[in-house]
């Protein structure tokens, strides 16, 4: 009984209830038909995960799988050993199924390894850079196989201007200008072969399906994390029962990381505990006054620099234009001095939130969380503003100025990646290695530097928004992304092991993974799949290079593709579809009226639903103090009883004395009080 | 399905991936480390179902659960008598029951069990005075250990009895996602 008794209420109170052994088993058997027959209902795969996550020994749940299975097996019209055999196999492939792609996982190792040493937090940004590698090799396979391959087959004369030398790797120019790995390497006819095999289609079409696909993925995991994690507030939540219950990580397993871990944990309940007795004197208004202002004086300065550091970029990038693109391809000082705009860049990248931080200090928070994500909110303008200048420069001035403009914009895309790649090992080196060796050998005081995972993750999401917008204009740059991605764990790896410590604040760790994952898909995702989409529809294509050459807007190969299956009556449907239904605004109303009266019942349910909450909650205390309220009612009648039956007045003949005493004796007896009557109370109430 | 192993009929391999999280293969690598525990009491062949106990002792020298400050609790929890001598199928279960993949409320149930050192079904003011004890050693004084009780109960406890019952520490739990990925040891 030990282990079935693991909802304390039923096991308590049927021991309490002074059931006999007979009767308990009883009782225990109807639970367990009652359970067998629910789960026969369910469909196999729900059906094993209930049983997997019962709540008994290993030996109880096993004889409930095997009723179940015979259950199962009795209600079927096959015989009996064809069914068995049948479920058998299906259940050993789909077994086999999810050890194969655990085999497939890469770095399952190095990732426990870091989780047991630094915990789940650090553990999240290894799991990002993870999940960000699969984005990249998946487009990177498709890039490959549907557009690369038929063009490297069928390649026409590309004649190279250069010899290879060294500098191509950093400014992508030269050597590779005229190969796959930019958009003017790529031709546009169809290749004759059985079938015929359009480029232009296959180049439109695969990086259509592929930021569609990330488009999707990115949704689905978004709302999967915000599902999970962001549950209904509704009462302290960051506080000491908390911490102490739910916030301890088991799978930390270094004894070092476990002793760092126990020492930040005092130190956390400590400042709580101080914070409890600061937070009886409240704040009196002239200092929330002053607060809010400093925050605003900040938030103000913050906006300048971002603003600042826009316009800087933009000015640098219209005198390189004006420097005239010096066609000589012997000129490496001019084609070096192509690498400075996206150095300065990377320098603003890393000068200004530094300067952001100290910023920061200066400003007090109530909550600290809210520290953290208007920190991640500033960061995030000044990229995402830094990005938007450089798209609207690359978009607007760069096609009428240049010949094979988006092997330009291909081509000062991989500056700036690489360039930014170079800046991370030298902030890995300098950053990181050497604060350590100034924090604990010359400056004390400073101590070893902490891991700061929201820096790390936005650098992580700046670089893949730099990738997806120079899909479209070189399409073989997921290769450099994720060989990038690859160093960059291990040397992070690395370095945190020699020269980091953990973050000392690690609660609403979840939280922020979504915040994380939200960033991702918009602004970043969005942006890019903006400037792809506004690219392709109404720019005009180069004329001289590229697979779009001749056409007034690259998505006119749709229309010129429609127009041809318009005439054979096989293919007469697509094109219905595609101009009746797709181009036209009224389709396009009607979804959106769908999906925003549906949004609007689920919001109304989810407000019933935390009315639900509320009132259920508010059952629960009143439930709490109606027992207080009866086991004192029942105190008070014990005492007065037994009050009653101690009294023994003074002149008082033999025989009374003796009947009192013996109605006294059976008072004594019929007042069973038992202390634990309280777990008898039905809790459904 | 492949290799030839004679630890496991197939029955009970198939009898172990339907009844917990594991694979095949991640039972026979469990097996391989319950072996080590105790080479001379664990045998390799578990095809009649030997009752073998390896106990509390060698248990809780696992380089997993080795620093772990509820190592003792954990085990405990598991065992069928209360006293931390695991079986085979108890162990299989304690790690299924911490690895990623089980849900929040068996994840839940077992917690309660972990810190309910009394056994009695409630997690009281000296549970969790002895939960923040392990947890923090010396850093804070009696006093402070005291207040921190309190706020806690105070806190979470929601029907009034000045203890935690499993309804009230589910309901803390379900305010704190993180606890999926923190109450977790891989293996």
């Amino acid at each position: 009984m030990r282990r079935m008794s693991v909802y304390p209420q039923h096991g308590t109170a049927l021991e309490n209830l002074g059931l006999t052994a007979h009767e308990i088993q009883q009782e225990v058997e109807n639970n367990t038909s009652e359970l067998v027959s629910d789960l026969s209902d369910l469909s196999a795969g729900a059906r094993f995960q209930a049983i997997r996550s019962l709540p008994m020994s290993y030996n109880e749940r096993k004889a409930i799988r095997n009723r179940v299975n015979n259950i199962k097996l009795s209600k079927t019209i096959l015989p009996t050993d064809c069914r068995q055999q049948v479920s058998l196999s299906f259940r050993r492939f789909r077994a086999s199924l999810t050890s194969a792609r655990q085999r497939l996982v890469v770095w399952q190792d190095t990732l426990k390894e870091i989780g047991g040493r630094f915990g789940t937090s650090v553990l999240s940004y290894f799991l990002f850079l993870k999940w960000l590698l699969k984005f990249n090799v998946f487009s990177f396979v498709i890039n490959f196989c549907f557009i690369t391959i038929p063009q490297i087959v069928h390649a026409p004369n590309i004649s190279h201007v250069t010899g290879f030398r060294g500098l191509e790797l950093l400014t992508g120019v030269g050597y590779f200008n005229q190969t796959v790995l930019f958009y003017g390497g790529y031709d546009g006819e169809v290749i004759v072969s059985k079938p015929a095999y359009n480029m232009q289609l296959a180049y439109f079409f695969t990086i259509a399906a592929y930021m569609v696909l990330c488009g999707l993925s990115l949704i689905y995991s978004m709302s999967r994390s915000f599902q999970k994690n962001f549950v209904l507030e509704t009462g302290p939540v960051s506080g000491g029962a908390w911490r102490l219950l739910c916030s301890w990580d088991f799978s930390v397993v270094n004894e070092k990381a476990i002793q760092y871990n126990k020492n930040n944990l005092g130190i956390q309940l400590k400042e709580s505990l101080s914070e409890r007795l600061q937070m009886k004197n409240k704040i009196s208004l002239s200092d929330r006054i002053k607060h809010l202002s400093l925050n605003l004086v900040a938030w103000l300065l913050c906006l300048l620099l971002a603003l600042g550091s826009g316009a800087g970029i933009y000015f640098l990038g219209t005198e390189q234009l004006t420097f005239s693109f010096n066609q000589d391809p012997n000129d490496l000082v001019s084609e070096a001095s192509t690498l400075l705009l996206p150095v300065v860049v990377s320098l603003i990248n890393l000068i200004v939130p530094l300067l952001y931080s100290l910023i920061g200090k200066m400003e007090t928070y109530s909550n600290p969380r809210a520290k953290i994500y208007i920190s991640i909110a500033r960061n995030i303008i000044l990229k995402m503003s830094l990005l938007g200048i450089l798209c609207f420069y690359w978009l607007n001035f760069v096609p009428d100025k240049i010949p094979c403009w988006e092997s330009f914009v291909g081509q000062s895309v991989y500056r700036l990646l690489i360039i930014d790649f170079i800046f991370c090992l030298l902030g890995i080196f300098f950053g990181e290695f050497l604060r350590n060796v100034i924090g604990t050998m010359c400056i004390q005081s400073l101590g070893v530097p902490e891991f700061d995972i929201a820096r790390n993750v936005l650098d992580l999401i700046y670089a893949q928004t730099l990738a997806w917008i120079g899909i479209y204009f070189s399409p073989l740059l997921p290769v450099m992304q994720v060989l990038k991605l690859f160093i960059i764990f291990y040397l992070k790896k690395l370095s945190l092991s020699m020269n980091c410590q953990p973050p000392k604040h690690t609660g609403r760790a979840a939280q922020i993974q979504t915040v994380f994952i939200a960033l991702l898909f918009f602004p970043s995702f969005v942006g890019a799949l903006s400037m792809v989409a506004f690219t392709v529809w109404s720019l005009q294509p180069s004329d001289q290079c590229g697979p779009f050459q001749g056409l007034k807007t690259p998505f006119h190969t749709i229309f010129n593709w429609t127009d041809s299956i318009q005439g054979p009556p096989e293919t007469h449907w697509v094109w219905w579809i595609f101009e009746n239904v797709l181009r036209s605004e009224l389709f396009y109303y009607l979804i959106s009226l769908i999906v925003l009266v549906i949004t609007f019942f689920l919001w109304q349910i989810t407000q019933g639903r935390k009315q639900l909450i509320k009132s259920l909650r508010e059952q629960i205390v009143n439930g709490g103090k109606d027992k207080a309220f009866l086991l004192n009612k029942l105190q008070n009648i014990q005492r007065q009883r037994r009050e009653i039956a101690s009294y023994s007045p003074q002149p008082i003949r033999r025989s009374m004395r003796g009947s009192v005493r013996t109605v006294a004796q059976e008072f004594d007896q019929t007042t069973y009080y038992n202390p634990n009557w309280i777990n008898t109370l039905p809790m459904d109430m | 399905m492949g290799n030839k192993q004679t630890i496991f009929t197939d029955e009970q391999l198939d009898a172990y991936q339907d009844c917990t999280f594991f694979t095949r293969k991640e039972i026979l690598r469990l097996h391989g480390r319950y072996h080590e525990l105790a080479p001379h009491l664990v045998p390799m062949d578990y095809t009649n179902d030997p009752d073998v106990k390896v106990p509390l002792a060698l248990i809780v020298n696992m380089p997993e659960l080795k620093e772990n400050p509820f190592r003792n609790r954990i085990v405990e929890s598991f065992s069928e008598d209360g006293q931390g001598n695991l079986s085979f199928n108890d162990f299989v279960d304690m790690f299924s029951v911490l690895s990623e993949m089980a849900p929040r409320e068996l994840k839940a149930i077992y917690a309660f069990k972990i810190y309910d050192f009394n056994v009695d079904n409630y997690i009281c003011k000296e549970d969790l005075e002895k939960t923040l004890n392990k947890l923090t050693k010396e850093e804070l004084t009696p006093e402070e250990v005291n207040l921190v009780c309190e706020k806690a109960i105070e806190e979470a406890d929601l029907d009034g009895d000045n203890k935690l019952s499993f309804a009230d520490f589910e309901n803390m739990i379900s305010r704190a996602p993180d606890f999926l990925s923190t109450f977790h040891i891989r293996i």
